[in-house]
């Protein structure tokens, strides 16, 4: 926000600081969800044990935003609210399914990550709502999971980002779920149902390396071409589509190691 | 509601307390330059990206030149100048000295404050641990060797003067 | 103890002390009672005629002083005057008069209480453009259907000429081998961390300009300023304290004007400083360009020729062009033993920022086509690329070298540059550890760069394209003064930006004058009134070694004699049987004759009856150093265009991601020879600052317009300066071939390692992706360029 004022690109009349509302920082496990208040800063979630323990995708991400200084400020509200598609917690959350509590002068609503970001730097939130906790359902049943971003340099923006959780039932060998979000060039995070219903269909613990490399390079097809319309570029889309497709199989490449090591 | 024009700030820096009035839109940054006389916080794009206006606020680092003012109302701001105890400089001042981690030291206020700020939550930081947490400050002089260097033998430092 | 005990002493400099502790006196921190802020409104469009400005609603903010447009400063200023000749005028003046030129030209100019404020006014001023069309394209420009941007010059070509040196026809039709390639580099520039300011302070009363500035080349600064304002230079006082970073950015006479009438209409100080997107969009860029390269190569590999086309995209610079050009004139050989050339150059204009002074000026653009093209002609050949450079270096014995177009190596000893660098990067294992990798599916490669780093221009140069001569020669002053209580003070007349000048003066006084280095104060600041200056005084060309320390020691031996002289008068005895050491002059054959330094200047400065009767009182020296080596052009245009010429090898180990493009240095490995190292810290500082800059320019920054000269990276969100992150740690190595023509064997170091740094990188990534075949000869080598040149090559061979 504020360097769009130093660099008077925004004018507005006036300016809320939110930073005073006591009561919105805390992590907090409430049994089978955390719950983490819109002002907790993006430092207290990096040094956070409860997060690393419960949400690894969560505290694969965090250190990647930014800079210590950017973290040391920036608030989990604040940067879903603000819907940056290059960001990494709006893509990230929305893997986790997250479920966003509004709070407004009609009361509070709770929104799914999914239905939150609507667009470029827009969310479904009202006029006078602000963002007041987010919560994320811990699911016993997630396997594996990856968080990558392709940035020009440590700490930019992502031109491209995935966030891939892969699912399994009990014990069993095989992938009965996977949600796979990217984010980066796009207008806001993006599923990729197409590679999500591969993996469901062809994923397991046995697969033979070849089979498995195989199907993670028709992954790595099938994201590129599913978020090709999506994509936010002009004569370089073919680029950073491609990008994706190959964050998108990295991302399940990393996902199934961590699954084996398990 | 009327937006006011100036508002009470009132705040201590470097163990110092000041007041003043400003309009909402001042920025720490020149609040600090400018008002209270503290030219060691620099400005190199005053869109928060090369960090050249870092400073601590209640104990971490951030960028001046992001921050509002206002913002900082009753916070415990620490500049570069408010780093050294009279003439004994803080152990990482000294070891950019020993190091010659600066040429043109426009970048130096920052990137001192960045690195206590480092050390001060991983003592014993790897160098990519170190590289990671100044990517936030820009160099256009040094090619920040010396500068890793310098961070790497201040946390050698205090390692060997923390042993029993 | 005598002689040099300071030279060569790795002291950590001690300017360092005030900057760790927050103590710059930067411009920004200067303030002047009552001084104003000014801000600049600039043009929205890259090519416009400016049909009106309405400021009357601007000057009603309330805090604001006054507004000045081009027409005022027209009618208040003469117009500034180009570097070469122009068939007709093209008046330029600090504002823009009639017409704009490029996105973030400067329009008008408004002062008010607060920079706040200024820009607040901003807001209300109204400009009516009539948009033109643009031309961003080099060669597009050059067609007669561009759009112009001076109309009465009927082109945008502000110079063409070609040099031929030797037989080139003849070397080309009869070469077993001719190759050729085309090279394209982008705009980028250094981007010192502290913006370009100034601080003007009018006096009305008596028509004087006191002006601060961080402009790095004061010696110019002064006579554009007097020029423009209608003063003569006793009636400006130029003052420069601490510059955040010069790299030859920190130049723009035009803002010192603005400033100047701004404080002259207001009656008041004014001050400008940048911010960041105005630097971005309007200080200087390095020139873009396009270069075609030829070689000529006989059957055993000895490289006979080299033609080059070469065009240069200035920008709107009109006032001075052609520098680039000439330098890479003057290094189109490199290393390298070509004896025939031919530089075809052209100098042109687009509408984009003006060019300028930057980190390498035009050389790495050049060492970038030559280091590339060589790599080429080893693969063509079926060569090892390392034996091929060795065969064609020109080797020690040769030295000093005249090349083709007149540049004289004075020394240096390439060959064994060539193994240092090859040891430091151990190439030996490096095949294997390729071999490796690639069986691994990681793509690894070694790429290496040679480069000749002049350093000192001399003047003379530019009369190659201006056609006339108004300056010559390569110079610089110092004063160097033994004060009443005997401390030393010296005052250079060049200015720094970080180079520890004041600690390498204050070693080499230390040791003329046979006294601790700590008791040599070294003023860091220039003030006209008081450091002696020519029109060379300034920071350019790391001058520092060629002429600045021939000035200091210079000054300092014209006080040692008087200190012999004196001493020898005292004690009755004669400078030739007395030295100075410890602090004192003593006789050599019994050191307890002495007289300290501090009873001799008692004696200078107050017991005068004392003195020799002929001898003036006072303890000074100045002197104004020329480098002996400067020459003018001869008939065949032959010019030593900078004088004295360390090198550098660099080498570099990347690992490719072949999904991706992107590139990762994994290694990287410098060694240089600046000459006679005078103080070991601040030259390896330079070294690796200078290959950042190389790295910087490589891989990540990049200006980029679009079709219609809006310039679309105007903030560090955008325009992407390397990190901590990706810039890797050096490991570094030295040779010294000390310079014969300079006082200490010193050459120049601070912009070295930006020349090899791309070529180098470049030809690492190719000898990556070398069984793809990928060619690149484009810069920077940003992921999705690297990418596409790996798709294109891809499907080449499918």
């Amino acid at each position: 926000m504020i360097p769009l004022l130093n660099l008077r690109l925004a004018r507005p009349e006036a300016l809320v600081d939110l930073n005073a509302i006591p009561g919105l920082s805390y992590i907090r496990s409430e049994g089978t969800e955390i719950a983490i208040g819109a002002l907790t800063r993006h430092r207290e979630m990096e040094f956070s044990p409860l997060l690393a323990e419960e949400l690894p995708l969560l505290a694969e991400a965090i250190p990647q935003i930014g800079h210590p200084a950017i973290r040391n400020r920036g608030t989990l509200g604040g940067s879903l609210a603000h819907a940056d598609p290059a960001a990494e917690l709006p893509c990230v959350l929305t893997a986790l399914d997250a479920h966003l509590v509004a709070a407004g002068p009609d009361g509070e609503r709770v929104i799914r990550a999914e239905d939150f970001f609507t667009g470029f730097y827009a969310t479904a939130l009202a006029h006078q709502e602000i963002l007041k906790e987010v919560r994320i359902p811990l699911d016993r049943r997630t396997a594996g999971w990856s968080f990558l971003e392709f940035a020009r340099r440590h700490g930019d923006f992502a031109l491209s980002e995935a966030s891939v959780l892969i699912f399994t039932e009990g014990s069993s060998n095989r992938c009965t779920s996977a949600r796979i979000v990217v984010g980066g060039s796009v207008e806001r995070p993006l599923r990729i149902e197409s590679v999500e219903k591969l993996i469901e269909d062809e994923i397991s613990l046995s697969s033979q390396a070849s089979s498995l490399a195989d199907i993670l390079r028709r992954a790595e097809h099938l994201a590129e071409t599913e978020i090709q319309p999506g994509i936010a570029g002009g004569e370089n889309s073919d680029y950073l589509s491609h990008l994706t497709g190959v964050l998108v199989r990295r991302g399940l490449e990393s996902a199934m190691e961590r699954w084996r090591k398990r | 509601m009327k937006v006011p024009e100036l508002v009470k700030v009132s705040l201590e820096v470097n163990g110092h307390r000041f007041e003043g009035e400003v309009e909402p839109r001042k920025t720490l940054a020149d609040f600090l330059r400018e008002e209270l006389g503290f030219t060691g916080v620099n400005l190199g794009c005053e869109h928060g990206v090369c960090g050249a206006c870092s400073v601590l606020l209640d104990g971490a680092v951030v960028r001046s030149c992001i921050f509002l003012a206002v913002q900082a109302h009753d916070a415990k701001i620490t500049t570069i100048e408010g780093l050294a105890k009279g003439e004994k400089l803080h152990p990482i001042q000294q070891a950019f000295l020993d190091h010659h981690a600066l040429q043109c030291g426009f970048c130096t206020p920052g990137m001192v404050l960045a690195a206590v700020d480092l050390l001060q939550r991983c003592p014993h930081p790897t160098e990519m641990q170190i590289r990671e947490a100044l990517s936030g400050n820009l160099c256009m002089c040094t090619g920040y060797v010396n500068i890793v260097r310098a961070v790497s033998a201040a946390a050698e430092k205090s390692r060997i003067s923390e042993k029993p | 103890m005598t002689g040099a005990q300071w030279k060569g002493q790795a002291i950590h400099p001690r300017e360092d002390r005030r900057f760790v502790t927050g103590r710059g006196l930067y411009l920004p921190n200067i303030s002047l009672p009552k001084m104003l802020h000014a801000a600049i409104l600039r043009s929205i469009h890259a090519h416009a005629r400016i049909v009106s400005i309405d400021v009357a609603e601007a000057l009603k903010v309330p805090g604001v002083v006054c507004a000045l447009t081009g027409e005022q400063a027209r009618a208040l200023s003469k117009p500034l005057r180009p570097l070469i000749p122009l068939p007709v005028e093209t008046p330029y003046y600090c504002l823009a008069y009639e017409k704009v030129r490029y996105v973030g030209e400067p329009v008008v100019a408004v002062a008010a209480v607060s920079r706040y404020v200024a820009e607040d006014a901003l807001e209300k001023i109204h400009i009516e453009y009539d948009p033109l069309p643009a031309v961003v394209d080099p060669e597009a420009s050059m067609k007669s259907d561009a759009p112009l941007l001076f109309e009465p010059l009927g082109t945008n070509i502000l110079w063409h000429d070609c040099f031929t040196y030797g037989d080139v026809d003849g070397v080309f039709s009869r070469a077993a081998h001719v190759l050729s390639e085309r090279f394209l580099i982008h705009r980028y520039a250094s981007t010192p961390l502290e913006t370009f300011g100034c601080i003007a302070s009018y006096d009305n009363s008596r028509q004087y300009l006191t002006l601060w500035s961080n402009d790095q080349r004061p010696g110019q600064a002064m006579p554009i300023l007097a020029h423009s304002l209608g003063l003569s230079i006793t009636q400006i006082r130029l003052l420069t304290a601490d510059i955040g970073g010069g790299f030859g950015n920190k130049r723009k006479p035009p803002y010192l004007v603005l400033t100047a009438l701004l404080s002259k209409l207001s009656g008041r100080p004014v001050q400008f400083i940048e911010d960041r997107r105005e630097n971005l969009m309007g200080l200087v860029h390095a020139c873009n360009g396009v270069m075609d390269l030829e070689v000529a190569v006989a059957g055993d590999g000895r490289l006979l020729g080299v033609k080059v086309r070469d065009i240069a995209d200035e920008g709107l610079n009109v006032l001075n062009p052609t520098v680039h050009s000439l330098l890479k004139l003057g290094n189109v050989t490199n290393c390298y033993e070509i004896r025939a050339v031919r530089f075809d150059g052209y100098s042109v204009m687009t509408n984009k920022c003006p060019s300028g002074a930057n980190r390498g000026i035009g050389k790495p653009f050049m060492c970038f086509a030559v280091e590339r093209m060589l790599d080429g002609v080893a693969r063509r050949l079926g060569r090892d690329r390392i034996e091929l450079r060795r065969q064609n270096l020109v080797p020690p014995e040769m030295m000093p070298y005249t090349t083709p177009t007149g540049e004289l190596i004075d020394s240096g000893n390439f060959p064994e540059t060539l193994n240092k660098l090859l040891s430091l990067i151990d190439y030996e294992s490096f095949h294997e550890e390729q071999k490796k990798a690639r069986s691994e599916g990681r793509w690894l490669g070694l790429g290496l760069a040679l480069a000749i780093e002049p350093s000192t221009s001399n003047q003379s140069s530019y009369m190659l394209t201006t056609g006339k001569r108004t300056a010559s020669g390569a110079a610089e002053a110092a004063m160097v003064r033994v004060e009443s209580d005997g401390s030393i003070q010296v005052v250079l007349g060049d200015v720094g930006s970080g180079q520890g000048h004041q600690t390498a003066a204050a070693q080499i006084v230390a040791d003329e004058l046979g006294v601790n280095f700590e008791d040599v104060q070294v003023s860091p600041y220039f003030d006209s009134l008081v450091s002696p200056w020519l029109y060379t005084t300034g920071n350019y060309s790391n001058k520092f070694a060629g002429t600045d320390v021939g000035a200091i020691q210079g000054a300092a031996r014209k006080v040692r004699e008087k200190l012999l002289s004196l001493a020898a008068h005292l004690l009755n005895s004669s400078p030739e049987e007395l030295e100075l050491a410890d602090g004192a002059v003593r006789s050599k054959k019994d050191p307890k004759i002495r007289k300290t330094i501090q009873e001799l200047a008692q004696v200078a400065y107050r017991d005068l009856l004392a003195l020799p009767p002929e001898m003036e009182p006072g303890l000074e020296g100045r002197c104004y150093y020329r480098a002996a080596l400067a020459d003018l052009p001869d008939e065949q245009r032959r010019v030593r265009g900078q004088l004295f010429v360390s090198n550098a090898g660099h080498a570099a180990v990347v690992e490719v991601d072949i999904d991706t493009g992107k590139v990762a240095i994994l290694k990287y490995a410098i060694v240089h020879d600046c000459g006679t190292v005078l103080n070991q810290v601040i030259v390896e500082g330079l070294v690796h600052g200078a290959t950042a800059h190389g790295i910087g320019a490589a891989l990540y920054e990049e200006f980029i317009y679009d079709e219609r000269g809006q310039l679309l990276t105007t903030t560090f969100v955008d325009y992407l300066k390397p990190t901590a992150v990706e810039i890797p740690d050096f490991k570094t190595d030295h040779l010294e071939s000390p310079s014969p023509y300079t006082p200490l064997g010193m050459k120049g170091v601070g912009e070295g390692g930006a020349i090899p740094a791309p070529a180098a990188l470049a030809n690492a990534v190719e000898n990556a992706l070398e069984p793809l075949g990928v060619r690149l000869s484009e810069l920077p080598l940003t992921p999705e360029r690297v990418w596409r040149a790996i798709s294109l090559a891809s499907k080449k061979t499918e």
